[in-house]
């Protein structure tokens, strides 16, 4: 598969996305449900700050940043702070929701846009990142 | 025949933990997972008691206090260094200034904020809303309090869990 097919297939992707979450919105007359965006936009950042800090230190005497293939404490900070903002993704329409500020239906199309964004954003890092390197686990 | 001495008959080194890294990473993602579950379980019922409430009791700054315990706790005991912990006190002479006692302590203290944060939600949910015969529409922002630290509480677990799994293959070099 060549790099522009991955492109094209992905901005498509990435599109019914936003239009799942701005439908959301605009069905239903009630424009809360755009922080979702804001949210799973930030929510691949803090991998990305993690690797760009580890790859740009090498350990004294050694030269290497693996560090005996164990993460560092950074990255596992990081990894955790992924964990909190995907699932506050999916919390914040179902808290709206609990609290009748939207509806069901735009609590459905919301969540499901908002990972369908997230999901495309992920693949579009791991295509790109393995043809520059060997990345053997899948780096989300 | 070797001789053990071990105290009981079942210790945790039997206890087989599967070992590989694509297992601690997704550990620690699950843990961040649970909290944001724990977290977004307070802010919803602190949203419920400000919109749709229609009973006239309120989440306050008390509801909160369970909450802030927690997070305080889980903060505490993830960021000890765990090599200090298991220090024998066989080399106390060779190393005078190890600080195991210390790291124990502050373990100790996390691992308390944790429990008084869990036992403090079940205390507010039995004082400010079982006592007073509440029903259910407004009880459910005392269930969600419990739900929250109950939630922070496992995070904290698999959290120190997956932080214990080594790599099968990788050898440790440290000094």
């Amino acid at each position: 598969m060549n790099p522009l097919n991955k492109i094209i297939f992905l901005s498509a992707f990435l599109a019914t996305g936003f239009l799942l979450i701005l439908l959301s919105g605009a069905l239903f007359n009630n424009w809360t449900t755009l922080w979702i965006i804001f949210i799973y936009l930030i929510a691949p950042l803090p991998n990305l700050i993690a690797s760009s800090i580890e790859n740009s230190r090498d350990d004294f005497l050694t030269f290497s940043n693996d560090h005996g293939n164990n993460p560092t404490s950074i990255q596992e900070f990081c990894r955790f702070i992924t964990g909190v903002i995907v699932i506050s993704g999916i919390g914040l329409p179902t808290v709206l929701f609990r609290c009748k500020i939207i509806e069901f239906g735009s609590m459905l199309m919301s969540i499901i846009g908002g990972l369908i964004v997230y999901v495309d954003i992920i693949i579009f890092i791991w295509f790109f990142s393995e043809e520059e390197e060997e990345n053997d686990d899948f780096n989300f | 025949m070797d001789r053990r001495n071990n105290l009981f008959k079942f210790n945790l080194s039997m206890l087989n933990l599967p070992k590989s890294q694509k297992l601690r990473s997704f550990g620690v993602y699950l843990a961040g997972a649970l909290y944001a579950i724990g977290f977004w379980s307070m802010i919803d019922a602190a949203i419920y008691s400000k919109s749709i409430n229609a009973s006239n009791v309120h989440v306050s700054i008390v509801d909160w206090i369970p909450f802030i315990c927690s997070t305080l706790g889980m903060i505490i005991v993830n960021s000890i260094e765990k090599s200090n912990l298991f220090n024998d006190n066989q080399n106390s002479f060779l190393s005078p200034n190890s600080n195991a006692w210390a790291a124990r302590v502050i373990l100790f203290l996390g691992f308390s904020l944790l429990a008084g944060g869990l036992a403090g939600s079940f205390m507010v949910f039995i004082v400010k809303f079982l006592m007073k015969d509440i029903k259910f529409p407004t009880l459910g922002m005392g269930v969600s309090n419990i739900i929250c630290n109950g939630c922070i509480m496992f995070s904290c677990i698999i959290l120190w869990l997956s932080q214990n799994i080594e790599d099968e293959y990788s050898y440790s070099l440290a000094l």
